[in-house]
């Protein structure tokens, strides 16, 4: 990220703001596209092409062949054109029902939301009203009370829409409060934006992959529900649906006299339809939460090598040796490229570098916590336990590898503090631990254990019956550092333990890192992008750039007389607190388009 | 030039638990004055209230008591709709504060309209276009198209400047602009915040946790704790000889290479979390020379040529 020159940055995409709310191309959205668009084609078209569904013949009852695609029904009806002239009256409900209760439930959630106080309590409430309601129970009442003659299509979607809104309205009403809290709204109401503005043009926009989901569901519903109603008898009367179709099979006894060309076609589309909206809300998802988006296979390669495992040197602990980590994604991203780095007895190795620099790739490497798509394509990682025995890491089998990490090597976590559970206290999850590890252990001796681990940490034991939020955010750190530190490892590797939190409480944590490493000799990978307190507490420093270790050296040395530029530069953007005032500002004169 | 001063400024956030009420204070009778040519650094841990300070500066929220008096260059006061005219902000984090659905050009083009800068879509293009070149984003014409998540962290806070100025601004509060950029970028952009305070007179309010930038960047260090000022005065005098025992301690956390072997210093204070009793100094349950006399509120002495602490050490009874 240090040298991105206009010519580094992609040329401009046109309209890609929108084109990031479509959906991926995958098969799912393709079988649903395709469903849906056979189905509307059918109804739109098939209704221009097909003789009268009402014309009645003297043949009763026939099953499908001779002229007739899908045979007659009891009066003779042809089964093939009600079923293109129901589909569209089908279709028509449902995109009616959709359109009206994504108006309703936009309206009451977003501008609820929006507005807070006591239009959201009322608002909300009322959504929460029409929640409980058993939706179809309802309907039928609604639809009950309409005389038959005055009960058209619309008065039907009216009913639907009215009863169908209230669930998409608590959904955009969780969102719309999310978003009404981001940067970029405070940034307009700063500017002096007008709220119909804030709410249209900078929130609306931000909600269509959900309002679109919405709509897809509610025309799910309408069509289902109205399927329901016409099945009872309460449809629309002037217009044929798939449901009036279902309700003349059921009059004209179709199941019992097997007549199965009258009742199946109707409820197959009503399926395939549903079932194609709900695949393309799949894929309107996954724009929405792209977690869920599925990991695409990633194609066994030829494994590493094995290492070999060589005697190690003076007091090494781990020895990563020309380690190469690659993301196999559409365009492979080279994370981590021929790294060598080892790591002593008691000593406290620092990785610095930018974010994206491959830092965090490689200490996730050298405990294989790295997952698809991001794989070891070369080098190795061996382990010299205190025996003397030499470990590669990367060939351990699953059981193996469950006893090395925790047992020899454990983790802290960028943001640990907040990866403790907040409904059981820090003795059970210490406690947990220990009983997976060391099933042996009695209940005294983890209680022992785990209030001894507080202890090394500079945390009292009488915070075992502590929760989560009962600590501040440094008690919690240490906690995490505790529960590391619980089976006696030789190796902790600290991924930015304390970028989240203040200098005050930094220099407390840096402190207890210092004593367990000269109390405990315990030996520390420590990664953050803050050079300075590397510089101080560090014995030797890899300094990271684009996936490349560019100076590896003594930390002193490195102090005194850094040898890459990039170390130098990495150097100079931290100003000194006690130098010259302003020399940092005029010696920053390299202000490019960075 | 316009000046932006509060005096006693109170913001108190009411917290529900169950059926009981509570308040909570996160500003605390806060009186600051900015202004023109002047940096003021707010300094203070997460927490101390200073984005709420922020926040109440923009009328983002309404403070619960004391004045926000906005003057402009003849000392007359500003009316509330020009608010906004005078005022801006440049929000922390890059990727939040810009709208991912909007171009660049959206950006600063909605400002320059509102607040009447430019008429018409031509003026407003090349008014577009100038405001990209003075943050250095370059070529405007190329820039002005994309979409936030089309450039870098160093370049969305640039097009963050460029919207705070586009209002013609002359007080800017930057709320830590730099903290969630990669480190060999801030250097960058804080020079280019430096510039533009030369060149239009602004009055800025640099809000940060880093004592080293502050002192840097700023003419006066403003230090909060737990939403009262406890020291404030020359960027040099209060950071290279800091008088309240909080500022010391602040002072004496950062990460420093020339500290290398020496033993660490003492993290007792730094494990404090108690909440506070009320009354009193703030600070005296972390503070290593609390007295008896801590339990009484200090006031803010002066400790020097424009550098007062809120301490008894310095106060009439010592």
């Amino acid at each position: 990220m240090t040298n991105l020159g206009p010519a580094a940055v992609p040329a401009p995409r046109w309209g890609s703001g929108l084109r990031a709310m479509l959906p991926r191309w995958s098969l799912r959205l393709a079988i649903g596209l395709g469903l849906i668009g056979a189905i509307a084609l059918f109804g739109v078209l098939g209704s221009l092409f097909v003789g009268d569904p009402n014309a009645v013949r003297d043949a009763g009852l026939t099953p499908p062949g001779g002229g007739h695609l899908l045979g007659l029904t009891q009066t003779g009806q042809d089964v093939f054109a009600q079923l293109a002239y129901s589909t569209r009256g089908s279709l028509e409900i449902g995109l009616l029902v959709g359109a009206l209760a994504t108006v309703l439930s936009a309206f009451f959630g977003v501008l609820g939301a929006y507005a807070g106080g006591v239009v959201d309590e009322a608002f909300s409430l009322f959504s929460n009203v029409m929640l409980v309601i058993p939706g179809l129970p309802l309907v039928i009442v609604i639809a009950g009370f309409v005389p038959p003659e005055s009960r058209g299509a619309w008065t039907i979607g009216l009913v639907l829409a009215v009863t169908g809104w209230a669930a998409s309205a608590r959904v955009l009403r969780a969102q719309t409060l999310s978003l009404r809290n981001r940067d970029y709204v405070a940034a307009a109401r700063v500017a002096g934006e007008k709220r119909w503005r804030i709410i249209t043009v900078e929130i609306l926009p931000n909600l269509l992959p959900l309002l679109a989901s919405q709509f897809v569901f509610a025309v799910i519903w309408a069509i289902l529900s109205e399927a329901s109603l016409s099945f009872l008898g309460l449809g629309a009367s002037n217009s044929s649906t798939l449901g009036t179709m279902l309700y003349y099979a059921q009059n004209g006894f179709a199941l019992q006299r097997h007549a199965w060309w009258w009742f199946v076609p109707p409820g197959l589309v009503i399926a395939l339809f549903g079932c194609g909206l709900s695949l393309v809300n799949f894929s309107i998802d996954e724009v929405i939460n792209p977690k869920l988006r599925s990991v695409f296979r990633v194609r066994r390669r030829d494994p590493v090598p094995p290492a070999e495992v060589r005697p190690a040197g003076e007091n090494v602990v781990v020895e990563v040796d020309s380690l190469d980590v690659v993301y196999r994604s559409d365009v492979p991203v080279h994370a981590v490229k021929n790294v060598s780095v080892s790591l002593r007895r008691g000593e406290i190795l620092g990785l610095a570098g930018e974010s994206g620099c491959g830092k965090t790739t490689l200490a996730y490497a050298i405990a294989r916590l790295h997952r698809p798509p991001a794989e070891v394509t070369a080098g190795s990682v061996v382990f010299h336990d205190r025996d003397g025995t030499g470990t590669d890491v990367l060939h351990l089998g699953p059981d193996a590898l469950r006893a090395f990490r925790w047992d020899k090597l454990s983790m802290v976590f960028q943001g640990a503090m907040n990866a403790l559970n907040p409904v059981t206290t820090v003795r059970a999850q210490l406690d947990d631990v220990l009983t997976t590890h060391r099933p042996a252990m009695t209940a005294a001796d983890r209680r022992a254990r785990c209030a001894e681990v507080l202890r090394l940490v500079g945390v009292d034991p009488a915070r075992l019956t502590s929760f989560a939020h009962e600590l501040s955010g440094g008690m919690r750190q240490r906690v995490m550092i505790a529960m590391a530190l619980l089976l006696d490892p030789q190796v902790i590797i600290m991924d930015e333990p304390t970028t989240a939190l203040d200098v005050v409480v930094q220099r407390g944590i840096v402190g207890e890192i210092l004593r367990l490493r000269d109390e405990l000799g315990i030996a520390v990978l420590l990664i953050t992008h803050d050079l300075p307190l590397l510089l101080e507490i560090a014995d030797r420093i890899a300094v990271m750039k684009d996936g490349e270790v560019v100076e590896y050296a003594d930390a002193g040395q490195m102090y005194r007389a850094p040898a890459h530029p990039y170390t130098r530069e990495l150097l100079s953007s931290f100003p000194s607190l006690t130098g010259a005032r302003g020399a940092f500002l005029r010696a920053g004169q390299l202000e490019g388009s960075r | 030039m316009t000046t932006l001063e509060t005096t006693g400024l109170v913001k108190d956030y009411r917290i529900r638990s169950g059926l009981r009420r509570d308040r909570f204070r996160a500003v605390d009778h806060v009186s600051l004055a900015l202004t023109p040519g002047r940096t003021v650094a707010l300094v203070g841990e997460s927490g101390s209230g200073k984005s709420t300070i922020a926040r109440l500066l923009t009328r983002l929220d309404r403070p619960t008591g004391g004045e926000i008096a906005l003057r402009d260059t003849g000392g007359r006061p500003v009316p509330g709709r020009a608010y906004r005219d005078h005022v801006q902000m440049v929000f922390q984090d890059p990727f939040a504060s810009l709208n991912p659905f909007h171009t660049v050009e959206h950006h600063l083009a909605r400002p320059l309209l509102l607040h009447g800068r430019t008429r018409g879509a031509e003026q407003t293009w090349r008014e577009v276009l100038h405001l990209l070149d003075r943050v250095q984003l370059r070529p405007a014409e190329d820039i002005a198209r994309r979409r936030p998540h089309e450039l870098s962290g160093g370049q969305r806070q640039r097009v963050a400047i460029a919207r705070a100025l586009a209002p013609g601004a002359k007080v800017v509060i930057a709320d830590e602009p730099v903290s969630m950029l990669d480190v060999s970028i801030r250097l960058g952009v804080l020079n280019l915040l430096a510039r533009l305070q030369r060149e239009d007179d602004l009055a800025v309010l640099y809000i940060t946790h880093d004592l080293a930038t502050a002192r840097h960047f700023a003419d006066d260090v403003v230090v909060l704790y737990r939403g009262q000022v406890v020291e404030r005065g020359p960027a040099a005098e209060v950071i290279l000889r800091p008088k309240h025992p909080y500022t010391q301690l602040l002072a004496a956390s950062a990460p420093d290479p020339d500290k290398r072997g020496r033993a660490p210093a003492a993290s007792e204070a730094g494990t404090g979390a108690s909440a506070g009793r009320p009354g009193g100094c703030a600070f005296r349950d972390r503070c290593p020379s609390a007295m008896v006399v801590c339990a009484g509120a200090p006031a803010e002495e002066p400790v020097g040529d424009g550098h007062t602490a809120r301490c008894w050490l310095y106060g009439p009874r010592s």
